[in-house]
């Protein structure tokens, strides 16, 4: 049977959209300090972001991005996902970012076309 | 392979459009949703023991249900956040890059005095 796809070309690649996700945050928030007025906007940039860098790759993938921003008050946060999936071509990426003021949870889902 | 014999081979049904009966529907998503949450979380208070656990079940059960509801062809993907209400803000956004005439979206939101829940459900059609 032919090989249609294979290696990293058209694979999600963990490693990278991690650091998609990370500069995306990085360039997003920054060093800012969690504000009511802002947050909104910044969660919207972080994702807008990630997949504008995510559909760059120009991989067989419908992408799923999601973005937590939660002020750090001492009030606990859990998140879980299950996914219904191929294992052997989709993935999954989730960064836990956080700063003196708030916490920052990405996750980005690839499901291969 | 194993298969037996006498099993027909399945055959290709050359659909690249999910049938209206096995779309996946917004409104059908929620409400099973809902349930679940009000069924799972009603009295339930925040214990940073339990939440994590309690977390993951939900999102498996909720997948499950959503698997049971017959969603044919679809992959899907569930997500589940669970925090503690002590009046800190919260912002939760999710964008998609996907078939907007297949795919589609579900989510809501419980809340009772110790913790809130938010649960987004994504299903996306494999051709």
């Amino acid at each position: 049977m032919d090989e249609f796809q294979s290696g990293e070309e058209t694979s999600f690649v963990v490693d990278e959209v991690s650091n998609i996700i990370k500069e995306a945050i990085e360039s997003a928030i920054g060093g800012n300090a969690y504000q009511h007025s802002k947050v909104n906007q910044w969660t919207t940039s972080v994702v807008e972001q990630t997949l504008s860098q995510l559909t760059k790759l120009g991989k067989p993938f419908k992408y799923i991005v999601t973005c937590v921003i939660m002020q750090k008050n001492g009030a606990g946060l859990h998140t879980a996902s299950s996914c219904f999936w191929d294992n052997t071509s989709d993935g999954n990426c989730t960064v836990r970012w956080e700063n003196k003021t708030m916490y920052c949870i990405v996750s980005a889902f690839g499901l291969a076309i | 392979m194993g298969e037996p014999q006498d099993r027909p081979a399945p055959e290709n049904t050359y659909s690249l459009r999910p049938a209206f009966q096995h779309k996946f529907r917004s409104s059908a998503v929620k409400e099973c949703i809902h349930a679940i949450l009000k069924e799972n979380l009603a009295n339930v208070q925040y214990n940073p023991e339990e939440t994590p656990e309690l977390t993951r079940s939900l999102s498996e059960t909720i997948k499950d249900r959503l698997k049971a509801e017959g969603f044919h062809r679809y992959k899907m993907v569930v997500q589940v956040v669970i925090g503690e209400q002590r009046g800190e803000g919260v912002n939760m956004a999710a964008r998609c890059f996907w078939d907007a005439d297949t795919d589609n979206y579900a989510q809501d939101v419980f809340m009772n005095d110790s913790l809130f829940c938010v649960v987004a459900a994504f299903g996306c059609f494999y051709y």
